[in-house]
């Protein structure tokens, strides 16, 4: 086999797995609040994933510096976006630190995790 | 059947999945919060369904004085989940010394643990390299056999206070290679002793975890150097017995469902070769791109 046959089976398969419909691990694109951001006590904790969710095997959890947990609302999709998990925040939260904790089950059920901080200001 | 109706017997799927503690599809190099990446020097971690194709690998000056040029593939099959089979194989020129096929290059490996509040995994393997499935300058009549130990460990766990060191990532290699027959044409084939780490700061685990990165190719990108050295340790002709390897510094860019890895090679000695070499590699996720039919195990059982 030449050079030439090689680099012309790869451009092949690569553009054969590239026309593939594909799905991934959900790894967490962008939050709001963002991930180390100071913000206002938000209504809402958003989560944007590189792949489409799962809401009812998905969580995010909310806990304060003191690791007190802080109440959140079921995870829903948003309804123009199915990368798009949010949690309602159910009371104001004081300021201080917060720390954010998901499990995403993307569509095809590969699993991911993360956490991340946000600091409520005064 | 209504995209709704869909979605409600993918849930379905996935909650019975998990009622029964299976997993559907298993992962590439994921443990806890960390995604280690496919690196070039040495294996990552992991076991999963994967494609590299193609590596090419340019080296002004191997340890032989040739100009040598690689282009190799390399694929994973998963058997059953955190267990795959590998083969590794293409051709290799050299200025002087002409083309070679390399011999064919086999891996069983098998994950054997993953802690994910410490980002740590391990896995086991054992590679062969056949004796006589090379050609031209590659030709090799006899077995490799080289047992491998792979880990990693992810610096997430550090406290919130070393926030910008949490995105580091430590992986490394051990083998030995272990040639199936002593001398050929009165030359020893000497057994060798590999070994390696990669030091790795993965800017989406930054993004994700410390702070967001306002750019959608950094957020994706992962800076690497990669150490791989090899010492012949019994049956080494007079005057072998050197310390060989590379320093490779070099990005990895990670998309959803493929890797593209560029990397520097620079000898650490003379007996290694001369300039600065380049290896690139496309890899693919194949557990991520084909989910229900290549890209996963064989067999559903024996999650690790």
């Amino acid at each position: 086999m030449n050079h030439r046959s090689i680099v012309k089976i790869a451009a092949a398969l690569a553009f054969a797995l590239a026309a593939t419909a594909a799905a991934a691990h959900a790894q967490l694109e962008k939050a709001a609040p963002a991930v180390g951001s100071t913000v206002a006590s938000p209504a809402e904790i958003r989560l944007k994933f590189s792949e489409g969710v799962e809401p009812r095997f998905s969580s995010i959890a909310l806990s304060s510096e003191s690791g007190a947990a802080a109440p959140l609302g079921a995870p829903s999709l948003d309804p123009a976006d199915d990368s798009v998990l949010i949690a309602k925040v159910v009371k104001a939260l004081a300021p201080g630190v917060y720390t954010v904790t998901w499990r995403a089950v993307s569509v095809d059920t590969h699993k991911t995790q993360g956490s991340f901080d946000f600091t409520v200001k005064p | 059947m209504t995209t709704l109706s869909l979605r409600a017997m993918a849930a379905a799927l996935v909650g019975a999945s998990a009622a029964l503690g299976l997993s559907p599809a298993f992962a590439h190099a994921v443990c806890g919060d960390r995604i280690f990446p496919a690196t070039l020097g040495i294996d990552d971690p992991g076991v999963g369904d994967e494609l590299a194709l193609p590596t090419l690998t340019y080296l002004p000056q191997n340890a032989g004085g040739s100009q040598e040029f690689d282009a190799t593939f390399s694929w994973t099959k998963t058997v059953f989940p955190g267990f795959g089979l590998s083969v590794q194989d293409g051709p290799t020129w050299q200025r002087p010394g002409g083309y070679g096929w390399d011999s064919l290059d086999t891996e069983a490996k098998y994950n054997i643990l993953c802690i994910p509040d410490f980002e740590f995994m391990a896995s086991v393997g054992t590679t062969v390299i056949w004796g006589n499935t090379g050609a031209g300058t590659q030709i090799q009549p006899f077995n490799v056999y080289q047992p491998v130990l792979d880990a990693g460990l992810g610096f997430g766990g550090l406290p919130k206070s070393l926030n910008i060191l949490r995105p580091l990532a430590v992986t490394a290699e051990l083998s030995e290679s272990v040639p199936g027959q002593s001398w050929t044409n009165a030359s020893p084939n000497p057994t060798t002793l590999n070994w390696g780490f990669t030091v790795q700061y993965s800017l989406p685990y930054y993004n994700s975890h410390v702070a967001e990165i306002d750019n959608d190719f950094f957020k994706r990108l992962i800076p690497v150097t990669e150490f791989t050295f090899s010492k012949p340790i019994s049956n080494d002709a007079p005057g072998a017995g050197q310390t060989t390897g590379a320093i490779q510094p070099g990005a990895i860019y990670m998309a959803d469902t493929w890797q593209f890895a560029l990397e520097a090679i620079v000898p650490i000695n003379s007996a290694s070769g001369h300039g600065v070499g380049v290896v690139g590699e496309l890899h693919f996720f194949l557990d991520d791109i084909f989910p229900d039919t290549l890209g996963k195990p064989i067999f559903t059982w024996g999650q690790p």
